[in-house]
């Protein structure tokens, strides 16, 4: 998941549950917000009452003669009542309760409150409907509501605005930087733009990083390059000497056949210089690519050129093109290498009267072209290292090779874009899969 | 003429010349090689592209002023391509890419100078067989043996070219697979070769002038 998404998911999440939270714990407030404004406005009538009593005496609630007084206004559902109190002690409270008023019976907050005056007892009772109060509940919970909610959606889109700009240059540095680099060919260093220092350190640092890679690929590329070159002239002046001395006629059979020794001793040096130069050249881009050929053309050349090599064994070598293609873009030389490598692979390492099929055809739109043998295979463990230089996996057939053929077929196929798979079994054999990208298909 | 500055690469290029019946001249340096190109002429003016002194590609430049005629071939331990490109825009007949076979140089010089000649019926008769250099065919009588491959004709050309000579095995497999690129340390497929060659053409009659000498290589005999 990308990190936006998180960031905005957990925002969005965190602000749902206080915003539950909150409407849940709404009636609750409110109850005890309306419970307290109702008790002040019951102590403030009372003090009202108090004071009329106090400055006009009780009869103005209370005429002689008469024992209560009660007044209800029903726009307020509020009732106040006042009656002689017979009861011991003084009652001071204010609590919830009961009272039948004109034949309904009615959920009270009641304030009772004896005084006295005249020298009698009075309770005083006030009641403020809950009724009321309740019904305001219900529609302040839903306004809250709906605020809420409309503040949530506000707070997120701003939330996704933000970290939308702020990690844009994140963004920029994963697209420039990481997505869709050719490794080890990273383009030149584009500074991304941002305030945020946290960013700024990943971009330089990555580019340092890639620098520091780019730098040592270099060097080898370099190195390799340079030995091969540098190895060439003593090479070829031992070459010419051993050539010349095979030809002089003072010479005896065995001295020459040593002489041959040396000659095919030097020939492996050469074999592995001129390799390496081979793919340090192909690593440095020194091919051009524009020849075009088509490839059941190809493979009869190289075909011609290795069949000599399938009688040793009496392998049997079938090449079916199921659609025939112009390559183009490519350097013949290059690909002409690249299969003459994989089928004479296929040839070393296959069985006596073993079988090679190369196939040409369309699988799921991709140009494909398929090379299996009956060989001996590589295990699964050493799938992964067959493309390293000078790793020789396949040591049990005792096979005269330095271990540059498959680096050789897998630096072609990188320098066309040809993408090469490989399935093996040991004991079984091994299909090495090249798919042409569609820019080499004319 | 012979430009290098590897002296022993150098010497051993006079030697082997010579003995192919070539009279040498050799300069270690580009400045005596232009002093040497102006005064004298040449049939062939061999150049090593990495010259101390000189850039090679000028001395050709210069050399192709004075000896007009000579055939050039360029030597360089360099293998850039586009050296080799460049070296034949500028009119050098040849490109040898260092380490090389000796052979394989006298070839290329025989090759140009059948060019240059325009050497036509170049037919070398070797027993019943008649060996068309030219047209890259081998007849018995007036019956052009059309089993023998392009593979097969280069090994018998080869080996014509060099006859009364021990070619080795390595210096055929450089000759006929010199451009491939792979891995083996060896190839043993010139025998399969010229197994083939012998009984496509013991079909016809015997092709004893086909060598094999022992542990060594192959030969072709020519009686002159």
């Amino acid at each position: 998941m990308k990190l936006r998404t998180k960031l905005t998911l957990f925002n969005a999440i965190s602000k749902l549950v206080i915003v539950t939270l909150f409407v849940l714990l709404l009636p609750v407030l409110i109850r005890s917000i309306n419970k307290t404004f109702t008790d002040s406005r019951l102590r403030k009538q009372k003090d009202k009452v108090l004071q009329k009593i106090k400055s006009q005496g009780i009869r103005f609630y209370i005429p002689p003669g008469e024992s209560d007084y009660s007044a209800y206004t029903p726009i307020n559902d509020v009732y106040v009542s006042v009656e002689e109190d017979s009861l011991a002690g003084y009652l001071d409270t204010i609590e919830d309760g009961k009272r039948k008023i004109e034949g309904d019976t009615i959920q009270y907050r009641i304030l009772s409150h004896d005084f006295r005056a005249d020298d009698k007892k009075y309770l005083l009772e006030i009641g403020i409907s809950q009724d009321s109060v309740n019904e305001r509940t219900a529609p302040l919970q839903s306004i809250a509501f709906v605020i809420l909610v409309g503040m949530i959606i506000l707070t997120i889109a701003a939330d996704q605005l933000y970290s939308d700009y702020v990690l844009r240059p994140l963004g920029r540095i994963i697209k420039t930087k990481l997505i869709g680099q050719k490794f080890p060919n990273f383009g030149t260093y584009k500074k991304v733009e941002t305030s945020t220092s946290d960013f700024q350190y990943l971009d330089i640092s990555i580019h340092k990083m890639i620098r520091t890679i780019e730098s040592t690929f270099q060097k080898e590329r370099e190195f390799i390059s340079n030995a091969s070159h540098e190895l060439m002239t003593p090479i070829s002046i031992l070459q010419s000497k051993i050539e010349n001395m095979f030809e002089e006629e003072a010479i005896s059979d065995e001295v020459k056949i040593r002489l041959l020794e040396m000659q095919r001793i030097l020939n492996r040096l050469k074999s592995i210089t001129k390799t390496l130069l081979l793919i340090s050249q192909i690593e440095n881009d020194q091919f051009l690519r524009e020849d075009s050929i088509h490839i059941s053309t190809l493979l009869q050349e190289v075909y011609d050129e290795i069949s000599i090599r399938l009688q040793d064994k009496n392998i049997t070598c079938n090449i079916v093109i199921a659609e025939d293609w112009l390559l183009v873009n490519i350097n013949k030389f290059l690909l002409y290498n690249l299969f003459f490598n994989l089928i004479n692979n296929a040839i070393k390492y296959n069985k006596e009267g073993g079988e090679i099929r190369v196939n040409v055809l369309k699988e799921n739109e991709q140009f494909v072209v398929k090379i299996t043998d009956t060989g001996i295979g590589i295990s699964t463990d050493d799938l992964p290292y067959i493309f390293n230089r000078f790793k020789k996996l396949r040591q049990s057939l005792q096979q005269e090779s330095f271990g540059l053929g498959l680096p050789i077929v897998r630096s072609i196929a990188d320098f066309h874009h040809i993408k090469i798979e490989v399935e093996s079994e040991k004991g079984v054999g091994s299909t090495f899969k090249l798919i042409f990208s569609p820019e080499l298909i004319g | 003429m012979i430009i290098e500055d590897e002296k022993a690469l150098a010497r051993e290029l006079e030697i082997f010349l010579t003995n192919y019946n070539y009279v040498c001249d050799v300069c270690f340096n580009g400045t005596s090689a232009s002093e040497k190109v102006a005064v004298n002429l040449y049939d062939f003016i061999l150049i090593d592209l990495g010259l101390p002194d000189y850039d090679g590609l000028d001395l050709l430049k210069e050399a192709k002023k004075s000896n007009t005629e000579a055939a050039y071939i360029i030597l360089t331990a360099r293998a850039e391509i586009n050296d080799r490109i460049k070296g034949l825009d500028m009119g050098a007949d040849d490109y040898l890419a260092k380490p090389f076979s000796l052979l394989e140089l006298q070839s290329r010089m025989q090759a140009i100078t059948r060019r240059k000649f325009g050497l036509k019926n170049n037919v070398v008769p070797l027993g019943d067989f008649l060996v068309n250099l030219t047209e890259r065919t081998i007849a018995f009588g007036d019956e052009v043996i059309s089993a023998i491959t392009k593979k097969e004709f280069d090994l018998v050309a080869y080996l014509i070219l060099h006859k009364n000579r021990t070619v080795t095995r390595n210096q055929l497999s450089e000759h006929i697979w010199g451009s491939i690129v792979n891995d083996d340390y060896d190839s043993n497929y010139i025998d399969a070769h010229i197994k083939n060659i012998r009984k496509k053409l013991n079909a016809y009659a015997s092709a004893d002038w086909l060598e094999t000498v022992r542990g060594l290589g192959y030969k072709v005999r020519i009686n002159s």
